[in-house]
């Protein structure tokens, strides 16, 4: 078995109580935003280049390279499948998954090292995103939302999955990088199959 | 090689109707593969025993209601005047429509969107439109929705029961309900609440299959290693990495509760002398550490965060209710191949912010790492049961024969973690219910 996650790098200031009301106020402007403000709008290099990082992230999933995907993501991130529709708090509500950078190379590292059964064989996926809207974060971020259709093969069993993806990304020295990504499935809040694949 | 009902009947009629699905450490498939042995459980099993339907605390208000299963049957929970608690069958005494279709809510009455017949939360018939067409003679109060015959809170754990000559619940209960007591006061007997949300996995298995995996010892060195060697890697021996070698000599415990309830008693190991500083690591670990040692001080906050671990026990209460960590499971058998468990998150009412938020990444913690993979076995159990009528027999057969079993001073026979004797024992207990009610349905014809 290969070790390539072996580092834990936390950096200060993850999922203490100001990161959750930091998140539940992002979801919750989310959920209200009507259009988008003009002085939100970015411009059309950034929203370009962060088009790029959405597409890349999403064929990097489904060539199953999940070490260049997490290196998408930066030392501060989120990867969150709430278990709700209604924008609950995350410190209070549960959700199918909420990992920090930690948990999401421990979630790697579990399927890569050819032992967990519920990806044996392994999920094929195609990732599909659309309705992308885009607005700025401050100085050097950028919200993004899309939607996104997940078609699925377990088994010879073809499923869907569908929803929106709220992102946060920021603009580093080597480009811009995932600090949140959050899967929105558009039934979170009811019955799901095996979601042990990369959303 | 699937059992007929005159096989199973036997040529000894002093047996009962079920007898012939089991022989010693084995048993037949059937039980979990034929469509005719899952409706007579529905009618037989669920309707005439205790089924856990729900927590107080999911419907706090006057009004408030949510929809659950008894069996198959559609039934609403919900919280009428003077605190009372009422389970009614969710199907419109006119002409079968679900009433109430909404998972929860809150709702002074329940009105059936087909022709408005109009009901209170305690089921009462309070409106049928134009009643005059039914003549002089019609009675609304025959109208009622119907009532489940018992309704029994033990300590916010609300049970119901068709059968209105079921034995008490704490009876019922029998030993598990001093291992509910531990689990309801483990957080300084802070009150447990249900109201964080819940995941609901959705299977391609029979609901006994996952009822089996919820009492057995002997898979999660095995079916978990994927999880557990990453916490090993990275964190050592933390908890859960006791499942090595031959855990049957750690003090891992299976016990028979009484009635098909059981116990795989995992805290001796699981927390040894801190459960906070054996758990592995959690989002937001370090971070609600220092929060809370610095306005409590350390021992304080490490109580205080021992509340955030999983309580180590593995708690049965047969036929539905199965509580694991610190959440509350609810099998809903959906087909006889087709089941939806639900994984109740637990909140403690009054506890840090901090040690909520934890409980909450905790509770995510094994059904993303752990019961991914059950679920992959419960699944392949399913097909191969279903697809290979030439090799009828599930083995139940571990420590049957090894006098690895003794008597505890509290009366309860205790055998090793990796003991099939969860499965006897509930299996028991079904032979039994499934037995009495076909005699039922017997005299009955």
């Amino acid at each position: 078995m290969r070790v390539p996650h072996g580092r834990v790098t936390m950096p200060d200031g993850t999922f203490d109580m100001p990161f959750y009301r930091r998140m539940h106020a992002l979801v919750q402007g989310w959920q209200t935003l009507d259009e988008i403000p003009a002085d939100r709008l970015p411009n059309a290099d950034d929203r370009a280049a962060c088009e790029r990082l959405l597409h890349l992230e999403a064929r990097l999933i489904d060539g199953l390279r999940l070490e260049a995907w997490l290196a998408l993501f930066t030392e501060d991130c989120a990867y969150w499948i709430p278990a709700d529709v209604a924008a609950a708090d995350p410190a209070r509500f549960v959700s199918w998954e909420f990992n920090d950078r930690r948990r999401l190379e421990e979630r790697v590292e579990r399927l890569e090292g050819g032992r967990a059964f519920s990806q044996i064989p392994i999920t094929r996926t195609t990732h599909i995103y659309s309705n992308i809207e885009m607005l700025t974060h401050g100085q050097d971020g950028m919200e993004v939302l899309c939607n996104f259709l997940i078609q699925a093969n377990l088994l010879g069993r073809v499923s869907q999955r569908a929803g929106w993806n709220g992102f946060l990304l920021r603009r580093t020295e080597a480009g811009w990088r995932i600090v949140l990504k959050r899967v929105g499935l558009f039934d979170a809040d009811l019955s799901q199959h095996n979601n042990s694949f990369t959303l | 090689m699937t059992l007929s009902a005159t096989q199973a009947d036997g040529a000894d009629t002093a047996r009962g109707r079920y007898d012939g699905y089991f022989r010693p450490g084995y048993a037949h498939r059937d039980i979990y593969t034929a469509q005719d042995v899952f409706d007579q459980e529905m009618l037989h099993l669920f309707g005439t025993t205790w089924v856990y339907v729900g927590h107080e605390s999911e419907v706090p208000a006057l009004n408030d209601f949510v929809t659950r299963t008894i069996g198959r049957r559609p039934v609403i929970l919900s919280r009428g005047k003077n605190n009372g608690l009422h389970v009614l069958i969710n199907r419109c005494t006119h002409r079968g429509a679900v009433v109430c279709r909404q998972a929860q809510g809150n709702a002074a009455r329940f009105v059936c969107g087909y022709h408005a017949w109009t009901f209170g939360t305690d089921g009462k018939c309070l409106g049928v439109p134009l009643s005059h067409a039914y003549g002089p003679d019609f009675d609304m109060e025959a109208q009622n929705l119907h009532r489940a015959a018992r309704v029994e809170s033990y300590r916010g754990f609300v049970f119901a029961s068709l059968n209105g000559e079921v034995m008490p619940l704490v009876d019922h209960l029998a030993h598990a309900r001093r291992y509910l007591d531990e689990w309801i006061d483990r957080g300084d007997c802070l009150p447990v609440v249900v109201r964080a949300g819940s995941m609901r996995f959705e299977t391609h298995a029979n609901w006994k299959v996952i009822y089996d995996n919820a009492g057995d010892g002997y898979h999660p060195p095995f079916s978990h290693i994927s999880m557990l060697r990453v916490f090993a890697r990275r964190y050592g021996d933390v908890d859960m990495q006791y499942y090595s070698g031959n855990f049957d000599e750690a003090p891992l415990i299976s016990r028979d509760l009484g009635n098909g309830h059981t116990l795989l008693d995992q805290r001796p190991s699981m927390h040894a002398q801190s459960a906070w500083e054996r758990q592995h690591v959690m989002p937001g670990r370090e971070k609600m550490w220092e929060a809370l040692s610095e306005k409590y001080g350390e021992g304080p906050a490490r109580e205080m965060l021992d509340a955030s671990t999983g309580s180590g026990l593995n708690l049965n209460i047969f036929p539905n209710l199965l509580i694991i960590g610190n959440q509350i499971q609810l099998l809903e058998p959906l087909a006889v191949n087709r089941t939806v468990v639900h994984w109740f998150s637990t909140t403690l009412d009054g506890a840090p912010d901090e040690v909520n938020a934890l409980r909450m990444r905790m509770q995510e913690d094994f059904p993303s790492f752990g019961e991914v993979d059950d679920t992959a076995q419960f699944e392949a159990c399913q097909t191969g049961m279903e697809c290979v009528p030439e090799m009828p027999w599930i083995d139940i057969r571990r420590h049957m024969n090894t006098d690895a079993g003794h008597r505890g001073e509290d009366g309860i026979w205790t055998e090793p973690i990796s003991s099939d004797q969860h499965m006897r024992c509930y299996l028991d207990a079904w032979r039994r219910i499934m037995n009495a009610g076909a005699a039922r349905a017997c005299d009955d014809a």
